[in-house]
């Protein structure tokens, strides 16, 4: 893996360098909050020092909020034809690297989902380092650090940024910026560096004890707290919305008016909507809140492991800051523990 | 050729921006009228066939006359399909937020006094289904353009219109827009059917719920919330109430009692 600097004097010429490659995308206010938007403009791609959390997850550039995925007439039916364009997305954290990793193993295992594959060939990473702030729990799930996952990886180290190199598209990136990004990294920078690992490791705050819940969510599966948690749940279906590592969609044809032709579309769905658990025969295995709830915690604190080998809750703190009712990560975890 | 199926467009209380809505389809209206045999259209037609039977008679408004009533009835038996069409007609709308509170008489008395009515005797606003069976709806106030005319589609098939069983978050959400919830607003999007893609959220206003009450809704659970939010119970109820139409009435004591 190859390292390189990148002096911040030098920073504003980044842009320059990565528009070469694609549209580039970046975290823009919105609100008190920010979400990934195309930056159209050098001077608005800003490298913001503290943790940035958009309001959606980079899931959004690989599995579209609503996507038509095929246009039917009675003699044929084809896949739409869009034009997909190369995204470089700048200053994605640790965390959705880690969650990007997650859904490349769930829609690439036992099924390859094309939709999600051809736009995942067209997005480039570049994954930024960054202080936590109160609600960050990455080092909880063992995602606050990346070894894969991203084409360029940036730190803050002051005066300059270390960048990581971590595949053949971000190669490319240094190689037509060499210019900008420097491979004299001298070895003194090494103890910058692990000062900085230092620094952040202290500045994790968030106290989320993920120890043993696997098993408690085995064994408090009938605890009363989820019927009172049941009770307050309002089924907007943010949480499964805001978290990086839900991938649940619904998928309806529709006709059009007068036209022997129709699409078929695909979009979010959310297990904390009643129809989701709906089957034919009006017959629902999911009819409570409650029973709502625990599937989508088992199924980030527990059955995700027995798959994949690890639990699909990235530590982003969006549920946390999201549900308006305050069912999330954190509190289930109290309940969980007593 | 297969027979065009027979489509009536009534109106009873109400705004008119339903019809005015499907007006406003003006893409869409040449393939409307060649999809269907339109008998009645009352917002744009002069020579509507009120004695027509129809396949699919969409009603739009509250029914807030005797008169009215019995033009509901004939329309339902001249119908073989019978489509809520709107918020007025399907929950009473903003003329039915006071539905129930046995205050009616009074306030009619208030605005209109002693006043002789002799072509139609006025009542309290009502949903259509308190009268008649209802087969389908279109929600919206006023429906939007994609959901109203795939539902119409649907019906022209033959079909029920299907529903995303989802609230106005689920939209709101898809346009990366911040909790309002969260930012100490009184936003009824959990508790409101989804399809009109959340302008008002979009746009940083809280949602009024418009399309009606969502069958999920937990009216309790957010009356809890915004109280502890330090809304009164008056102001959330009164916003429940809204669009609330006779949905909420059913729901009103339980809400109070909770309240309290
Ligand atoms: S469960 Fe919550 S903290 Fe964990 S990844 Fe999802 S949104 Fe983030
Ligand atoms: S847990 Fe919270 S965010 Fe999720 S559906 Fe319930 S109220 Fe909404
Ligand atoms: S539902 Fe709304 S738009 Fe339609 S008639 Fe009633 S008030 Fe007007
Ligand atoms: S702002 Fe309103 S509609 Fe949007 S997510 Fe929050 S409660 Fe739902
Ligand atoms: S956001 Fe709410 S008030 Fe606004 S159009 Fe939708 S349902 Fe109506």
């Amino acid at each position: 893996m190859r390292v390189l600097k990148l002096s911040k004097k030098d920073e504003n010429k980044l842009y320059d360098v990565l528009i070469k490659f694609g549209e580039v995308w970046a975290p823009v206010p919105k609100g008190s909050r920010y979400v990934f938007d195309k930056i159209e403009k050098k001077e608005d791609l800003i490298m913001y020092n503290e943790f940035i959390r958009t309001i959606l997850p980079i899931k959004k550039f690989l599995m579209p909020q609503e996507l038509n995925i095929l246009n039917f007439k009675p003699s044929k039916y084809e896949k739409p034809k869009v034009d997909i364009p190369t995204r470089v997305i700048v200053g994605v954290p640790p965390c959705e690297i880690h969650a990007l990793n997650i859904l490349d193993k769930f829609y690439t295992t036992d099924f390859v989902d094309n939709y999600y594959m051809e736009r995942r060939e067209k997005v480039i990473i570049i994954g930024k380092s960054s202080l936590p702030d109160e609600y960050l729990f990455s080092h909880k799930t063992n995602t606050s650090i990346v070894e894969e996952g991203y084409d360029l990886f940036f730190i803050d180290l002051g005066d300059y940024y270390l960048v990581w190199v971590g595949s053949e598209k971000g190669d490319d990136i240094v190689r037509l910026g060499s210019d900008i990004f420097s491979e004299d990294v001298p070895v003194d920078v090494a103890k910058d560096f692990v000062a900085y690992r230092e620094k952040r490791r202290k500045a994790f705050t968030k106290d989320i004890d993920l120890e043993g819940v696997t098993d408690l969510m085995e064994l408090m599966y009938d605890a009363d707290f989820w019927d009172e948690f049941g009770e307050k749940c309002l089924s907007c279906g943010q949480c499964t919305m805001v978290c990086p590592t839900c991938t649940c969609f619904n998928v309806i044809d529709e006709i059009e008016l007068n036209k022997d032709e129709g699409h078929r579309r695909r979009y979010w769905d959310s297990c904390m909507f009643k129809d989701y658990s709906l089957v034919a025969g009006q017959h629902n295995f999911r009819e409570s809140r409650a029973e709502r709830l625990k599937l989508w915690y088992t199924h980030k604190l527990k059955a995700f492991i027995g798959h994949f080998g690890s639990p699909s809750c990235v530590g982003c703190g969006r549920c946390i800051i999201t549900c308006p009712v305050d069912i999330n990560v954190e509190t289930v975890v109290e309940k969980l523990k007593g | 050729m297969k027979k065009k199926p027979t489509l009536g467009i009534y109106g009873f209380t109400g705004c008119a921006g339903c019809q005015l809505s499907l007006l406003d389809c003006e893409d869409e209206l040449i393939d409307l009228f060649s999809a269907a045999d339109i008998k009645v259209f009352y917002e744009a037609m002069s020579n509507n066939d009120d004695e027509a039977l129809v396949d699919i008679a969409l009603v739009e408004g509250s029914i807030n006359t005797n008169k009215q009533l019995d033009e509901l009835k004939e329309i339902r038996e001249k119908a073989k399909v019978l489509v809520a069409f709107g918020s007025c007609a399907n929950h009473g709308c903003v003329q039915a937020m006071a539905l129930g509170d046995g205050k009616w008489e009074q306030r009619f008395k208030q605005v209109y006094g002693d006043a002789k009515f002799t072509v139609a005797i006025p009542r309290e606003a009502q949903p259509i289904h308190k009268f008649v069976k209802v087969d389908a709806f279109i929600p919206g106030c006023p429906p939007s353009k994609i959901q109203m005319l795939r539902a119409i589609t649907q019906l022209l098939f033959g079909n029920k219109p299907t529903y995303t069983n989802s609230p106005v978050c689920l939209e709101c959400k898809f346009r990366e827009n911040e909790c309002l919830l969260n930012d100490g607003k009184l936003c009824l999007g959990p508790l409101t059917m989804g399809g009109c893609t959340a302008p008002c959220p979009t746009h940083n206003t809280p949602c009024i719920g418009c399309w009606g009450i969502i069958e999920e809704a937990n009216h309790i659970a957010e009356l809890k919330l915004l109280k502890e939010k330090g809304f009164k119970t008056e102001e959330i109820i009164r916003r429940f109430r809204m669009f609330g139409g006779s949905e909420i009435v059913e729901k009103i004591e339980k809400l109070l009692e909770v309240a309290k």
